[in-house]
């Protein structure tokens, strides 16, 4: 009895040695071994939304994040499945050591932004990438249209993101095949008891000004993230303010046969010059898609697009927009699949692009005090999306590459803003 | 609308003079000569093909060529569309192409294979050529814009495809003749009622198409399938509708709907074919009380011996012993059966099992005492514990075990002397003899996890409960293991027990009774193996009961304090679904 008990007490003060101190801090790595990626975006985000801060480490294990090591963070990075490990501090150490000698670079995380999705209220979150991404990671937003556009709300928000809505106000010319749908049908009608309820002429008149509502929100300081036919329509509806951008089906006026030359393109973030489609007939609002998915004889096909791996320390804002395990992901259409690369502005920075394409697929620029984001395409999970196609279910995409990019764009306003070396 | 139909049939008009100037050069080219004279010999089209099947394409493609100026011309033009595929050489079936539509203008295979290897080779312009050539050659044919139609289909292009629909309608005043396309059209667009109308048309006429339309119309989201439903069920009654709509109720995981879609059919040949086609898939699946109604249905047009025994054997297990005793009365001991050995070896086993699941082991054991001798070793063993099983049902557990010993010895070391063994409490031999046992049925797997974990040699308590089960006693058994579990307190039973009880409780539909017991195990026997299981199952009952917000907490106590249990991914999907954070949900 006595040689077992003092083998037992040997045998605990070995189990205490070889343990390590008190760790300090969760790693969640986001490189292959992490079984979540886009829960491991919530769990951060919710971290900053309670009041803790963390950090995004840029470039080290596929954009890691390091979170304070609390029982309640540990239950919530259980619960959603989220790979975590502790650090001791000499652990975290040699990771800022590894850091401080390569193209990485580590960025506080301080405050969670507070989210607006513009979307219709009778929208599922399964209607669009963004709003699936959110609710699969357990990021709370809150959903805004037109009215509360108009009533002046963005100013509560500081992150606003944009999927389906045709800013021109032609309803992504839908009108083209699904005229007699019943939901095409219901969607006009609601446009237009909108835009009369609201004291606007016609569904353009109010996109317009729509439009200009979230073009003052960036000016003044706002975070846009824009994906599949918002990207275009917001910049044509912008530089095409005093403009009619709009076929005759909607506003009983045809489009001005001299819109291309009237368009002011200062007035947009990313295009300049584009030429806009004049047919009510074909299914494209201009040349800025590259892909044109719905016109036969222009439609190009899928290929990949290939991440730019940008400077961690010099520019950290692209850096943060492409972390990711992947640097090749799979291209996906969209209303508006990609950006052609002629009618971007010189100030543009290009995220991604599909090489020797004349088109690039993620963009993103300064504008005014804010920035915008554009992400081409509708679902990173669903390349061919029709409608009618069964929703997403990000569980069984958990370690999406492409999700993983809209996610980026949520959680990069949270950090600590550093003077830009560039 | 004109504007459209200009741009997708006009366009390409200043190709069409490189095409006439095209084929006037090929008439000049040393083509075979024989495609201006037909000749009947075939010999260069078969050995053409013996070469194809041998991998020679390059050989292949010149006898396929010569065979383009015989009676073999469709055949060999499709031989040359393969191999020049192959080869990838499509380019160079245009030339030909253009002089055998020159010479038959009529023949739609030609048409077809024209658009197919334009399409392939991206030439949109030629395409279009060729399809507007083909409308003013072939005014009032819909044939054009069907094959126009499907390629554009092909290619995900439903807005043109679209197009192409409303001209067609446009020229030829109604688009009959192009419900597949349309339907296919309709689908592909999302519009599922309007899809199932064009299919039902569509399979009026081409009875064939019903896997096409199933295919089509399975991905219809759950919130429009009653419409699709509506659709295919309106009157009147239409068989290839309804075996449709059946067949999708399938895919869709609602058998029981599909057989609603075709009982009320009327009792014709074709009703009798859907109703045996419907059976033979719920057979394939197990679906045994949907295969007895389909089988039975299909007996109101033609009774065969063949379909008459399907029908009973559905019956059986699906647990129906009179309906199948319906369809095989027994004939008294006194009258003539015209073959014993074939009755031996089809009717009989199945009255048997059928008299011994009524609680008739008396009568049973007559009728298989009358054809014993016609029996096969194996169907005598089995007969033998159906016959036991039917004593053990009207309680004469003396009369079971001597029904048992009558088979010899092998009968008193079966596993169904285990099972006689288990009702009576004596765990001891149960243990032994149904580990013999070479079937594996969730029953036997229950028996003996519970067995291998009491230690004690008997427990009449838990045998009364095994004993109800065999009764079909679910509600008294339910009751019995948790009286057996209670017993057991100190035991390492307890947990399986109430599980055991609580699975009975769950299907007789009794979540109330059922949530307390896997509350017991959760509560009581947090670190048994049943404890994760039985919290799973708790939440799933929580969430059909609409209390999410107990089922989130039942969940996330299943992850923290089980994390290394093999159920973690799937409570964690099952808290995404209560938290509504994934589709299915809403």
């Amino acid at each position: 009895m006595i040689k077992l008990s003092s083998l037992a007490r040997v045998a605990a003060l070995w189990l205490c040695l070889a343990l390590p101190a008190s760790a300090q801090r969760l790693l969640v790595p986001m490189d292959d071994s992490q079984d979540d990626h886009l829960k491991a975006y919530g769990v951060t985000y919710n971290a900053l939304k309670e009041g803790l801060t963390g950090e995004w480490l840029l470039n080290y294990r596929g954009g890691a994040f390091l979170l304070p090591d609390t029982p309640e963070m540990r239950k919530r990075a259980a619960l959603a499945g989220v790979t975590f490990e502790p650090l001791d501090d000499g652990q975290l150490g040699a990771i800022r050591a590894e850091i401080a000698n390569s193209n990485m670079d580590a960025v506080p995380l301080e405050k969670a932004p507070k989210i607006a999705v513009y979307s219709p209220p009778e929208a599922l979150p399964w209607d669009d990438a963004v709003t699936l991404a959110l609710k699969y990671a357990g990021i709370d937003y809150t959903r805004i249209y037109d009215d509360e556009v108009e009533r002046g709300d963005l100013t509560k928000y500081e992150w606003l993101h944009l999927h389906h809505e045709d800013f021109t106000g032609q309803l992504n010319k839908f009108y083209l095949t699904y005229r007699e749908a019943p939901w095409f049908i219901e969607l006009m009608q609601q446009n237009l008891t909108a835009a009369k309820r609201l004291g606007f002429a016609s569904v353009p008149a109010l996109k317009k000004d729509v439009a200009e509502k979230i073009r003052q929100f960036v000016e003044r300081g706002g975070f846009l993230f824009a994906m599949c036919g918002a990207t275009e329509t917001l910049e044509l509806a912008m530089a095409g303010h005093d403009v009619d951008l709009a076929s005759a089906y909607i506003d009983g006026t045809p489009m001005d046969d001299d819109a291309d030359r009237k368009m002011d393109w200062k007035r947009a973030f990313a295009f300049r010059d584009a030429h806009l489609e004049h047919s009510p007939f074909v299914n494209s609002m201009s040349d800025i898609d590259g892909h044109q998915v719905n016109v036969p004889g222009r439609r190009q096909p899928l290929g990949t697009f290939t991440l730019f791996n940008f400077s961690a320390k010099f520019d950290p804002v692209p850096s943060m927009l492409v972390q990711d395990h992947r640097s090749v992901v799979n291209d996906f259409y969209g209303v508006t699949t990609s950006f052609t690369r002629t009618v971007l502005k010189p100030g543009d920075v290009i995220l991604a692009e599909e090489p020797g394409a004349p088109w690039v697929k993620y963009i993103h620029g300064d504008y005014g005090k804010g920035t915008w984001t554009y992400y081409g395409g509708h679902d990173p999970e669903d390349p061919q999306h029709a409608i009618g196609n069964a929703p997403t279910d990000l569980s069984l995409h958990k370690n999406s590459p492409g999700y993983r990019l809209i996610l980026n764009n949520v959680l990069f306003p949270a950090a600590k803003k550093k003077p830009l070396k560039t | 609308m004109n504007r459209n139909r200009r741009g997708l049939w006009a366009e390409g008009r200043g190709c069409r003079a490189t095409v006439v100037v095209c084929a006037l050069l090929i008439t000049l080219c040393p083509l075979p000569s024989a495609l201006c004279a037909q000749s009947a010999d075939t010999t260069a089209f078969y050995k053409a093909l013996e070469l194809e099947s041998a991998g020679k394409y390059k050989e292949a493609a010149p006898l396929f060529r010569t065979a383009l100026g015989t009676s073999s011309a469709v055949s060999a033009l499709l031989g040359l569309e393969r191999v020049y595929a192959e080869l990838g050489w499509s380019d160079s079936l245009i030339a030909p192409l253009d002089t055998l539509i020159r010479h038959n203008p009529h023949e739609t295979v030609y048409r077809s294979v024209q658009l197919r290897t334009l399409q392939a080779l991206g030439r949109e312009e030629q395409l279009r050529t060729a399809i507007t050539r083909w409308v003013q050659d072939a005014p009032g044919d819909p044939s054009p814009y069907r094959e126009y139609a499907r390629l554009l289909l092909q290619r995900g292009l439903t807005a043109s495809a679209d197009s192409v629909i409303r001209a067609a309608r446009q020229a030829l005043g109604s688009t009959n003749e192009l419900q597949l396309e349309i339907a296919q059209l309709r689908a592909a667009m999302g519009l599922w009622e309007e899809s199932a109308q064009a299919w039902r048309l569509a399979l009026a006429s081409s009875a064939y198409l019903e896997q096409a339309a199933i295919y089509a119309l399975t991905p219809t989201p759950p919130a429009t399938r009653a419409a699709v439903r509506q659709v295919l069920l309106a009157a009147p009654v239409d068989v290839p509708a309804r075996r449709a709509l059946a067949g999708l109720e399938m895919g869709w995981g609602s058998p029981a709907d599909g057989w609603l879609a075709l009982k009320d059919l009327p009792a014709d040949s074709a009703s009798a074919a859907a109703w045996t086609d419907f059976a033979g898939r719920a057979e394939l699946e197990e679906r045994w009380p949907l295969a007895r109604d389909a089988l039975v249905a299909a007996l109101r047009w033609r009774r065969t011996p063949e379909a008459t025994l399907r029908a009973a054997n559905a019956a059986v297990r699906a647990g129906d012993p009179a309906a199948a005793l319906a369809l095989l009365p027994i004939e008294g001991p006194g009258s003539q059966v015209a073959d014993s050995a074939r009755a031996a070896r089809t009717t009989v086993p199945l009255q048997a099992r059928a008299l011994s699941m009524m609680g008739r082991p008396a009568a049973a054991e007559r009728l298989v005492e009358r054809f014993d001798r016609w029996f096969t070793p194996g169907t005598r063993t089995v007969l033998t514990r159906a016959v036991a099983l039917g004593w053990v049902r009207s309680g004469d557990m003396a009369r079971a075990r001597a029904s048992l010993s009558s088979a010899g010895t092998e009968g008193d070391s079966s596993d169904a002397a285990g099972w006689l063994a288990l009702y009576e409490g004596n765990l001891r031999t149960a243990r032994v003899l149904l580990r013999t046992s070479t079937e594996t049925t969730p029953e036997l797997a229950t028996a003996l996890a519970i067995v291998a974990r009491i230690h004690a040699d008997s427990a009449p308590s838990l045998g009364r409960a095994f004993l109800m089960l065999a009764r079909n006693d679910s509600a008294g058994a339910a009751t019995a293991f948790t009286e057996a579990a209670d017993r057991q307190a100190a035991g390492d039973a307890t947990s399986i027990l109430l599980s055991t009880a609580a699975q009975l409780r769950s299907a007789l539909h009794d979540d109330a009774q059922a949530m307390a017991l896997w509350r017991r195990i959760v509560e009581q026997q947090a670190s048994t193996p049943e404890a994760p299981s039985a919290e799973l199952e708790w939440a799933r009952a929580l969430r059909r009961h609409g209390d999410a917000t107990g089922a989130v907490a039942r969940l996330e106590h299943l992850i923290l304090t089980y994390p290394q249990s093999a159920l973690v991914p799937q409570a964690r999907r099952e808290l995404d679904l209560a938290r509504a954070a994934i589709p299915g949900a809403t």
